[in-house]
């Protein structure tokens, strides 16, 4: 009976492969993407209409459009005008797009946040802009900013199932790839589960306590 | 209506000619000049809207005048129609001849106690780290809060807040220092700490502008009191004769409403 009930267990090295894959996506993404998002909040706070108008673009398509069908435009429809990227290259510029975007987002409400009267403390000293930003308002943005953009990666490590879709070889790949060869697809998702929860719950509780350590001061 | 030190021999240390302040169609500070010579203690009175904060934030361009001249030591800045809009640099080079000290304290939070005045005097100044941390620790002495170096402004009362404010302002070595309602923000007796370092600041000599409601510090500690009410000064003079025998009759309603509480 005990046998029976841990007997998914046995799926869980062989979708260790698929967990790196899905590791890969989701940390080139984030790195590609966190990037992205403060490029793009300062594209849009800036002073070139002409970028201001292709960052908005950019950002709100980013949000507005599923990640899933991201996907299916880059891998799919991209050949049809004679490009052909890869699987996981396709995932890579879809999940970066959606996460620049988001974190676009997330970083333009930290850097609100900071209160007034901190930039008049540094402007009444006598500071640049430059150090003003430096020192006093993205060190503080920073502060806020790390737990949501750390809860995003939770969420984009969820996310990475989705490319599945386009054959990349990651967590739920490996696992229908084992249901098909030994139709215990109930064990073999339950491992699949497993795994995905094995990563994001202990991040969760990290970022909360990250949370509480960075806001202590502010 | 343009108000001159009482001692004509002593070179002003700022002057505000002709300051006009309009948002809109509001005009919060309608042509109000001052003059304050060095050492001078000038208590800036009125009814809330009256426009002494925004008078004062336009000494230091927090808010840029809609029209007047500015003059803090060798550094003037003019805002009018024949006049291009100042660069930040030459802002930066004003306020630098003028230290702040606001209602709300805004201490750096992400920074210890010590870091909050040697952090402005490192970027500021060009001081190195040991030299800002010197004089920054003097001046905490002063203050009375040697013990709060290491602490986070979070661990600190608001007393103690505005008095390592005050602190951090002064480490730049301002001839000038402008304090706005400075003790409006903290209950009596805790404000009673920060009137006493203010009281001794100004005992040994520092040129103070200071918006405020407390009327035995204007009274006792300040050589002029300037009473301002929408937009305009009423009246300017010896504080003392002032607060006796107001000459506007705004005036007396504003000092029976508040000596009375």
């Amino acid at each position: 009976m005990i046998d029976d009930l841990l007997g998914w267990t046995e799926y869980v090295p062989e979708l260790a492969g698929g967990l790196g894959v899905a590791l890969k996506l989701t940390a080139i993404s984030l790195l590609l993407g966190y990037p992205l998002g403060l490029l793009l909040v300062l594209i849009t706070d800036g002073s070139s209409k002409l970028l201001r108008g292709l960052g908005l673009v950019i950002v709100e398509f980013g949000r507005g459009i599923p990640l899933l069908v991201l996907l299916l435009i880059v891998y799919q429809g991209l050949p049809q005008v004679e490009l052909t990227p890869t699987a996981m290259v396709s995932a890579v510029v879809a999940f970066t797009w959606s996460a620049g975007a988001y974190s676009t987002e997330i970083i333009r409400a930290s850097l609100a946040a900071v209160p007034r009267g901190q930039s008049e403390a540094a402007d009444a000293a006598g500071m640049s802009d430059r150090e003003r930003f430096r020192f006093i308002i993205f060190p503080q943005a920073a502060r806020l900013a790390i737990p949501p953009l750390m809860n995003l990666a939770v969420q984009w490590f969820q996310f990475s199932s989705l490319a599945y879709v386009i054959t990349v070889p990651e967590i739920m790949q490996s696992a229908y790839f084992q249901g098909t060869v030994t139709f215990d697809y109930l064990s073999v998702f339950i491992a699949a589960a497993f795994i995905y929860a094995a990563v994001t719950i202990p991040t969760s509780a990290l970022v909360t306590r990250l949370e509480a350590r960075l806001g202590r001061h502010l | 209506m343009t108000v001159h030190s009482e001692n004509g021999l002593t070179r002003p240390m700022l002057t505000a000619q002709n300051v006009t302040k309009t948002y809109q169609q509001h005009v919060a500070v309608n042509d109000v000049s001052l003059e304050v010579s060095q050492g001078e203690v000038v208590s800036i009175i009125g009814p809330s809207g009256a426009g002494k904060s925004t008078f004062l934030r336009c000494m230091n361009f927090l808010e840029v005048p809609t029209s007047g001249t500015v003059t803090i030591g060798e550094r003037s800045i003019t805002i009018g129609p024949d006049h291009k809009s100042p660069s930040r640099k030459e802002v930066a080079a004003l306020r630098r001849g003028a230290g702040m000290v606001f209602q709300s304290f805004n201490l750096f939070p992400h920074l210890t106690v010590l870091r909050n005045v040697s952090l402005p005097q490192e970027r500021v100044l060009g001081r190195s780290r040991s030299e800002a941390d010197e004089r920054s620790r003097a001046l905490l002495e002063r203050v009375g809060l040697s013990q709060k170096a290491d602490a986070y402004p979070s661990k600190c009362s608001g007393g103690q807040q505005q008095r390592v404010a005050i602190a951090r302002a002064l480490a730049l070595d301002p001839p000038v220092m402008l304090f706005d309602e400075p003790t409006s923000a903290l209950d009596p007796e805790v404000g009673a700490e920060v009137l006493a370092v203010m009281k001794e600041l100004a005992r040994d000599g520092m040129t103070m502008i200071v918006v405020t409601h407390e009327m035995a510090f204007a009274r006792d500690v300040s050589d002029r009191m300037l009473v301002m009410a929408d937009g305009g000064v009423l009246e300017c003079g010896d504080p003392r004769v002032i607060m006796k025998q107001p000459t506007h009759p705004r005036t007396e309603r504003f000092l029976s409403a508040v000596l009375d509480r």
